[in-house]
């Protein structure tokens, strides 16, 4: 791509060390912890850029940690595929660390920032490795970091959602465990490029992938696992929810998607096929569930947290789709890589959107909303340019992702999939539209207004407009896609 | 195998599951602690049992004894807020539970480690070959500190963010404990140096022998229990940054080593073999503190009193 614009930097490493070495100086000087987070955070959005730069001339970067190599060591490994989760991160992340500035107290401020920085950590340890357990250290770090940041607030909802969400959490990360300790002792390894070398289908692999398969759903929170997610979702401070909705669920996809496309769909004999069908049902069933749910809730912060567990189940659509050779179609992965970014982008919008409504009038039932179009424009926009994505309508991210994945399911004649999306889709228009109406009605009850700052309501505009912007710059991204999950129809690449 | 070992063998495994069982079960909140803990130094035997001394000693110190005191003080402040009659039966969990779901996993489970090679294609032989250069001569601490290190940074890091959960809590007033009976005073007096001796050596000893920071921290942190349990306080104008330094100063350390490497040139936390055990000397000997402090900082529960309610 371009030529050396930047120095040679394990920029892999730099990704990793930075926000965990912020996260360990705030928690020693907590009067600094505001600069060191905020610094912090922009500062991963520019080793992201080196890092980006470095994969588009080497297209897999690797990382022997301590010198020693796999199957000894640790590796940690750049390519397209994490990259497209690792932009999701800075970006939702520097927008939620913006806004969290101006919704936290300075006094519970200080708080927040290291255990932001952990999550930050975390969340690109585990982009970047290429280690079975590393992942399951990174998922821990990243869940406890969660975890303490849903119950932040302190409130007894917060704190029982918490606890919920940590059981949860622990059992789905004890399950993953238990299959990669089976996957170790039949292969000696914990190497993803090792594994898939020498990974032969059988019980142990089967079992493995049972497994690891359940424990990294339940911690998405694929329906019926999503019984966690609302309270804790819903309960924690709003620029916590938008971390938790947009980033923490895809991380363990994305080591569901990294298990199923390096490891077990190329498996032969391991009827791998079976176990994407299955997936295929349960994010039909979440798809359902999750927007007739949310088009009850009588709370925002609700519905948007059940609109999440309806986004999800697209995610685990492609895994039924497969190409005539029986392996995944890069063309149905591509699009549910379109839809993460969207849906990172726009929910995030939304729950910050959501935190503005909730300080501006002290709550958030959807029909008390009053008259807050006129005295929240930038939120109220934010909110609907969030929701159109979300509800895959055009000219957004959403939209093309849909769209995408929508061929994907035609081309393959899977008219269950295509009915399932379009009724999605049309559930999920009625949910974000009646919100969004409450919006310009006077509610039969006025009330006390408190004024919410600036940078929140901007933010939240920001992170809605880039969900928008995805859906205008198709011709930038596809070819990154293209790279993260192989080539897609020729036809297709522009 | 001797008849005797496999009846041993037998019995613990009957145990475990017995004691297990029990201890999820039992409606009493405090026998099931106590059940938990013995459960833990059974699990320490069978770890001995399968020639793994260094998870024993672990499982030992983490697992059976700072785990149930932590659990023990948590109970104590669950007894404070909703006393035992006001809470919900723990069994409600239990007869809910699908025991055939249970029943039918652990069945698939059974079968898949039945069909595995008894064998195990381990790395055994990768360590032992690469072992020269790691610095010490106890594998397992070779695999930790250097082989998978970042692993092992990234676990230490853990534990400095679930001492910053808790403390991000609603911290409570500290109680006011009773002074020390002349028993427990006078055990204290004749503990408290063993211990602190015990976790210097299981500290020196991890580089060749089972041990290491893990252990020596916890039985650190187990001293730190027992003053704290009798009435012992830290002074108060060291609650401040001198408590946070001892908290962090291991992660922390750790971190400024993976700097310094990352710096001269080299991978992330690649040791010059020359160095590499001053460094995880260095690196232990930290990490020892850091475990200590956080954990008998965590047994107490909140924020130590001078601290600001930041």
């Amino acid at each position: 791509m371009s030529p050396v614009l930047l120095p040679d930097l394990p920029w892999e490493a730099l990704l990793i060390l930075l926000p965990l070495t912020g996260a360990a100086a705030g928690a020693l000087w907590p009067p600094a912890a505001r600069a060191i987070g905020l610094l912090t955070t922009a500062g991963g959005l520019l080793l992201l850029a080196g890092l980006g730069t470095a994969v588009a001339d080497a297209q897999t970067l690797r990382h022997a940690v301590g010198g020693w190599g796999a199957p000894l060591g640790i590796e940690l490994r750049a390519d397209a595929l994490s990259l497209v989760f690792l932009t999701a991160t800075a970006l939702v992340g520097l927008g939620v660390a913006v806004y969290a500035d101006s919704y936290f107290e300075r006094s519970q401020a200080r708080g927040f920032w290291p255990l932001w920085l952990f999550l930050l950590g975390a969340l690109n340890a585990l982009f970047l490795s290429a280690d079975l357990f590393n992942l399951y250290v990174t998922l821990e770090l990243m869940g406890l970091a969660a975890v303490a940041l849903t119950a932040f607030s302190g409130g007894r909802a917060a704190l029982s959602g918490a606890m919920r969400y940590l059981l949860a959490t622990l059992l789905g990360s004890l399950v993953y465990l238990l299959g990669v300790a089976l996957l170790y002792h039949a292969t000696g390894t914990l190497d993803f490029s090792l594994l898939t070398q020498r990974l032969e289908a059988g019980p142990a692999a089967r079992t493995a992938l049972g497994l690891m398969g359940a424990g990294l759903a339940l911690k998405t929170a694929l329906f019926p696992f999503h019984f966690w997610l609302p309270p804790a979702h819903s309960s924690a401070p709003a620029p916590v929810s938008a971390l938790l909705s947009a980033l923490v669920v895809k991380a363990s996809f994305y080591i569901l998607v990294r298990l199923w496309l390096e490891l077990f769909a190329p498996l032969s004999g391991l009827e791998g096929a079976g176990t994407g069908e299955v997936l295929g049902w349960l994010g039909m069933a979440a798809i359902l569930w999750g927007s007739w749910q949310a088009l009850r809730q009588p709370r925002v912060k609700l519905l948007v947290a059940y609109s999440t567990v309806a986004q999800i189940g697209y995610l685990f659509l492609a895994f039924p789709l497969l190409t005539a050779a029986g392996l995944p179609d890069p063309a149905a992965w591509r699009a549910v890589l379109w839809l993460v970014l969207a849906h990172a982008l726009a929910k995030a919008a939304m729950f910050l959107a959501a935190g503005n409504l909730l300080r501006f009038g002290g709550h958030d039932r959807i029909p008390d909303l009053d008259c807050v179009a006129q005295r929240l424009p930038l939120t109220v926009a934010a909110f609907a340019l969030a929701g159109i994505s979300i509800a895959g309508l055009p000219p957004t991210g959403g939209f093309i992702g849909k769209w995408l994945l929508l061929e994907a399911a035609l081309l393959q004649g899977r008219w269950d999939l295509v009915a399932v999306m379009l009724l999605g889709g049309l559930l999920a228009a009625g949910y974000v539209f009646k919100v969004v109406g409450h919006f310009f009605t006077p509610a039969a009850a006025g009330h006390a207004a408190r004024p919410v700052p600036a940078a929140m309501e901007w933010t939240a505009l920001t992170l809605a407009i880039l969900a928008l912007l995805l859906g205008l710059a198709p011709a930038w991204l596809l070819p990154w896609l293209d790279l993260a999950v192989g080539p897609g129809p020729a036809e297709a690449v522009p | 195998m001797s008849l005797l070992q496999t009846g041993i063998d037998a019995l613990l495994a009957l145990g475990l599951v017995w004691l297990a069982w029990r201890a999820l079960a039992c409606p009493d909140l405090f026998r099931g602690i106590v059940l938990f803990i013995a459960f833990g130094l059974l699990m320490a035997l069978a770890w001995v049992r399968l020639e793994a001394p260094d998870v024993a000693l672990a499982e030992a110190a983490i697992g059976a004894g700072l785990t149930g005191a932590l659990l023990l003080a948590a109970l104590a402040r669950l007894n404070r807020i909703a006393p035992a009659g006001t809470r919900a039966d723990t069994r409600e969990a239990w007869r809910n539970a699908p025991a055939l779901l249970l029943v039918l996993a652990g069945a698939g489970l059974g079968l898949a480690v039945l069909s595995l090679l008894p064998e195990p294609a381990g790395l055994q032989a990768q360590v032992a070959a690469e072992l020269g250069r790691s610095g010490v001569s106890n594998p397992v601490t070779a695999v930790l500190l250097n082989f998978r290190g970042y692993d092992t940074l990234l676990e230490v890091l853990v534990l400095l963010l679930a001492l910053l959960a808790a403390w991000s809590l609603e911290a409570e007033p500290p109680r006011r404990e009773a002074a020390p009976g002349p028993v427990l005073d006078l055990l204290l007096r004749l503990l408290l140096p063993v211990l602190v001796l015990a976790a210097a050596y299981l500290l020196w000893a991890g580089a060749h022998a089972p041990g290491g920071a893990f252990q020596a921290g916890a039985v650190l942190g187990a001293a730190g229990v027992l003053a704290l349990l009798a009435g012992w306080r830290l002074q108060p104008h060291l609650t401040g940054l001198p408590l946070r330094l001892a908290i962090v100063i291991g992660p922390g350390g750790f971190l400024l080593v993976a700097w310094a490497l990352l710096l001269t040139g080299r991978p992330l936390l690649e040791y010059p073999p020359a160095l590499a055990g001053a460094l995880i000397l260095l690196i232990e000997t930290l990490a020892t503190l850091s475990i200590a402090a956080t954990l008998a900082v965590l047994f107490q529960g909140s924020r130590p009193a001078a601290e600001p309610p930041a």
